[in-house]
C-alpha cells in the first residue's frame, strides 16, 4: 500500500510537470499562432479576403486557351499543349527570381476562387507584393475562361506527391528524396529573401496544424516570409502534407507494429518477475 | 556458487570471484525498511546500459562533420538503416528519463538523509555521476546539427565568457572557434562518446563501492552494523534483486512505451531543422531536465552577473548538503520542519522547470526570481532547521 502511495506521488508529480513543459509552454509559446489560426480561421479554403468570382460568369475553355496564347506563353510553358517555355530555366529564373511553372497541371491543385483573384491581381492573391508575376489587366470574363481552360487540360486526382512537385519544388528542394528545387538558390536568395527550407523533414519540425495554416496564408503564421500564397485548395493540400508526413516519417507503421510486440513482451516479463518476487519473499516475512 | 569443481572453482583459486561474490551480491545485506525508491540506483544503472548499447549502434552510421551529422542522423539512421529508428528513440527517450530517474534517485537521498555521516563519499561520488552525466547529456545534445542543439551550446558556451580575465579567452578554446562550428561538434563527439562515459563508469565504481563499505541508508535512518542487518536485513541477491527485478520490468514496459508511442518530449520540432548560425530561433531553451537551473540563470533578470553566480551555485550547492545539514535526525520521515522545506524545495523545483521554458517577460521573470530565491532559501534554511532539531534532540536527551 505504501509503495503505491509513493508511487502515487511520483506520477502526479511527473504528470505535472510534463503538463508544464508540453501543452503549456506550447499554447504559450505558440499564442500568436493560435490567434492567427482563429482569427482567420484556418485553413480557410474558401479564401474569404479574396473576392467572389462575379454571379453568372461561365468560363469558356475554347475562348481560356487563346486568352492563354495571348497573355501566358511569353513566360509560361504548357507542355502538355506542345508549348515550351521562352527562355531556358536557369535564364528565366536569372530575370524573375524563379523558374515560371509550367501550367499543364497547376489548375488541378489551385482552388478556382483563389485562381480567378490570381489572375486578376496577383500581389494580392499570394500576399506577397514582390511577387514576381505582374498584373495582366484581364477583364472578369478572360481570367474565368482562363480557369476553365487550366481546369479543363490538368491531370485528376493528383498523388501528394504530384501536388507537391507541382506546388512545391519551383523553390523548395526535398534532398531526402533527391529532390532538387527548380529555381537556383542564389536567385531566390535574392528574390525572396532567404533560401526556401528543405521539405525533407519539415512535417517533424513544423507539425500538421501549423503547415495547414501556413501553406493556407502564410502571411497570417509569419508575416513577411517570403512565402507567397499558392493557393491550393483542400483536396490538394491535404495530400500534400499526407505525403510530408509520409516522407518525414517513414517507418510509422512498422514502429506501432513493433511497438506493440515489444511492449506485450514486456508485460510478459512484468508477470514473471512478480511471480519471482512473490515466491522469493514468501519466506521472508 | 560454492560448488566444488569445475569453472568456478578454477576462477575462484585465481580470481577469488566466491568471495568477490559474496561482497557485492549475496552477503551485502539492505535493511528491510526500505521502499521501492530503493530500485531507482539500479535503475539509473540499467538506463545507462541502454544508453551505451544503444549508443554503440548510433556510432556505427553517425558522421562528426558539420556538413554530413544532421543527414547522417536524419536520413542514414531514421530512414536507411533497418531499425536504426529504434535507436535513435531510444538513446533520446533514455537520455531524458535517466534525469528522471536520476532526479527521483537523488529526492530519495535528500527526503531519508542519506547524504549524512557516514555516507558523505556516496553522496559526493554521486553529485559527481550527476555533473558528468550532465556534461554527456550537453555534449551529445550537439551532435544532430539541428537548429536547437546549436543554439543551445551557442548559449551555453557564451556564459562562459562572462568569467573573469580568461573568459573570452576559454570561450573560443571550448569551441575551437569564434562561434559554435565543426570544430566544436567534433570536440563534444570526443567528449560525449568516449571520454565522459569513461568518467562515468570510473565514478560508478566508486559509487558502488562506497555504498558497499558504509550500507545502504533506510526510511528511518536507523543505523545498522553489518552483523544486525544479518540478522534484521535481506540480502541484495536473491532478495533485493527479485523485486528490483519486477520493478526493472514494469519501468521498461513504460520506457519503451515513450520510446515506440510518445517520444516527442525528447526530439524538439525546431531540431528538425539543420543547424543555421545566421538564423536565431525564436525561442531557445535546454532541455527538460536543464529548466530548473536555467531559470535560475535568467531568474535574476537585473543582472545578468548575478544570474549567473547564481546558475553555477545552484548545480553546485547540493554538493554541500552533508555540511549544511548538521541535525542529529538522519531521515526526513521523524523530520517535521526538514519534511516540510523539503516538499517546498521540490515543488520550487518543479516550478522553476516549468517557468524554465517560458519566455522571461513579466510576470514570468518577477516569478522566475521568486522560485530563484525560494531554491536558494531550502539551503539557507537547513542550518537553522538544524538547530532546532539539535535543542530538540537534547532536551529530549535529558
Amino acid at each position: 500500500m505504501k509503495e503505491l502511495k509513493i508511487l502515487a506521488v511520483i506520477v502526479v508529480l511527473v504528470l505535472i510537470g510534463y503538463w508544464g513543459i508540453e501543452p503549456l509552454a506550447h499554447s504559450i509559446m505558440h499564442k500568436h499562432i493560435e490567434e492567427a489560426i482563429k482569427k482567420y480561421n484556418l485553413p480557410d479554403f474558401k479564401f474569404s479576403d479574396l473576392d467572389p468570382i462575379p454571379s453568372g460568369l461561365q468560363g469558356n475553355p475554347q475562348a481560356g486557351k487563346e486568352a492563354v496564347k495571348t497573355f501566358c506563353i511569353s513566360c509560361h510553358s504548357v507542355k502538355k499543349e506542345g508549348i515550351n517555355a521562352p527562355m531556358p530555366p536557369q535564364a528565366a529564373a536569372q530575370s524573375f527570381g524563379v523558374v515560371p511553372p509550367d501550367l499543364s497541371n497547376i489548375g488541378g491543385i489551385l482552388d478556382e476562387k483563389y485562381l480567378f483573384n490570381f489572375l486578376k491581381n496577383p500581389q494580392k492573391a499570394t500576399e506577397n507584393p514582390k511577387f514576381a508575376m505582374p498584373a495582366l489587366g484581364l477583364s472578369d470574363q478572360q481570367a474565368i475562361d482562363i480557369v476553365a481552360y487550366l481546369k479543363s487540360i490538368a491531370k485528376k486526382n493528383m498523388s501528394g506527391k504530384e501536388v507537391v512537385e507541382e506546388g512545391c519544388v519551383r523553390c523548395h528542394s526535398i534532398k531526402y528524396q533527391k529532390i532538387q528545387a527548380l529555381s537556383p538558390p542564389d536567385t531566390m536568395k535574392k528574390y525572396l529573401g532567404k533560401v526556401p527550407p528543405d521539405l525533407s523533414v519539415i512535417y517533424k519540425a513544423k507539425g500538421e496544424e501549423y503547415l495547414h495554416a501556413f501553406i493556407n496564408k502564410p502571411q497570417a503564421i509569419l508575416p513577411g516570409t517570403g512565402m507567397p500564397r499558392v493557393g491550393l485548395d483542400k483536396e490538394a493540400q491535404e495530400k500534400a502534407i499526407a505525403y510530408l508526413e509520409e516522407i518525414a516519417d517513414p517507418h510509422k507503421e512498422q514502429r506501432t507494429k513493433v511497438g506493440i510486440i515489444v511492449l506485450a513482451y514486456l508485460l510478459v516479463m512484468v508477470g514473471l518477475t512478480y511471480a519471482w518476487k512473490r515466491k522469493i519473499w514468501k519466506n521472508l516475512h | 556458487m560454492e560448488k566444488k569443481g569445475g569453472l568456478l572453482e578454477w576462477l575462484d583459486k585465481r580470481l577469488a570471484v566466491n568471495a568477490l561474490w559474496r561482497i557485492m551480491m549475496s552477503e551485502y545485506y539492505l535493511p528491510k525498511n526500505i521502499n521501492f525508491l530503493w530500485s531507482f540506483g539500479v535503475l539509473t544503472m540499467l538506463v545507462f546500459a541502454i544508453l551505451v548499447i544503444s549508443g554503440i549502434f548510433l556510432l556505427m552510421y553517425y558522421k562528426p562533420d558539420a556538413k554530413l551529422a544532421f543527414d547522417s542522423v536524419n536520413k542514414t539512421i531514421m530512414m536507411d538503416v533497418a531499425f536504426g529508428w529504434v535507436f535513435r528513440h531510444t538513446h533520446a527517450v533514455a537520455a531524458s528519463i535517466m534525469f528522471l530517474v536520476l532526479y527521483i534517485h537523488m529526492a530519495r537521498g535528500l527526503y531519508y538523509g542519506s547524504y549524512k555521516a557516514p555516507r558523505e563519499v556516496v553522496w559526493i561520488t554521486g553529485f559527481l555521476l550527476f555533473v558528468l552525466m550532465s556534461a554527456t547529456a550537453f555534449t551529445g545534445y550537439l551532435l544532430p546539427w539541428g537548429q536547437m542543439s546549436y543554439w543551445a551550446a551557442q548559449t551555453i558556451t557564451t556564459l562562459f565568457e562572462k568569467i573573469p580575465f580568461i573568459g573570452p579567452d576559454l570561450v573560443i578554446w571550448i569551441r575551437g572557434n569564434y562561434i559554435v562550428a565543426d570544430a566544436t561538434l567534433t570536440r563534444f563527439f570526443a567528449l560525449h562518446v568516449v571520454f565522459l562515459p569513461l568518467l562515468l563508469i570510473f565514478v560508478t565504481a566508486v559509487h558502488l563501492y562506497a555504498v558497499r563499505i558504509v550500507g545502504s541508508n533506510n526510511e528511518d535512518g536507523i543505523p545498522m552494523t553489518k552483523e544486525e542487518k544479518k540478522v534484521k536485513g535481506i540480502p541484495f541477491w536473491p532478495v533485493f534483486m527479485a523485486k528490483e527485478y519486477f520493478v526493472m520490468s514494469v519501468f521498461l514496459l513504460f520506457f519503451f512505451y515513450l520510446v515506440f508511442f510518445n517520444y516527442n518530449f525528447a526530439m524538439d520540432p525546431i531540431n528538425f531543422q539543420p543547424a543555421d548560425y545566421l538564423q536565431t530561433p525564436m525561442h531557445i531553451y535546454p532541455e527538460w531536465y536543464f529548466l530548473a537551473y536555467y531559470e535560475v540563470l535568467r531568474g535574476f533578470f537585473f543582472s545578468q552577473n548575478l544570474g549567473l553566480i547564481a546558475f553555477v551555485a545552484s548545480m553546485f550547492i547540493i554538493l554541500f548538503m552533508p555540511w549544511l545539514d548538521r541535525s542529529p535526525i538522519v531521515s526526513g520521515k521523524h523530520r517535521p520542519l526538514y519534511k516540510i522545506a523539503f516538499w517546498i524545495f521540490i515543488f520550487d523545483f518543479i516550478f522553476l522547470t516549468i517557468l524554465g521554458k517560458l519566455p522571461p517577460t513579466g510576470l514570468y521573470a518577477w516569478l522566475g526570481l521568486a522560485g530563484s530565491i525560494v531554491f536558494f532559501l531550502f539551503f539557507a534554511a537547513l542550518p537553522i532547521i538544524s538547530k532546532i532539531e539539535k535543542s530538540q534532540v537534547e532536551k529530549a536527551g535529558r
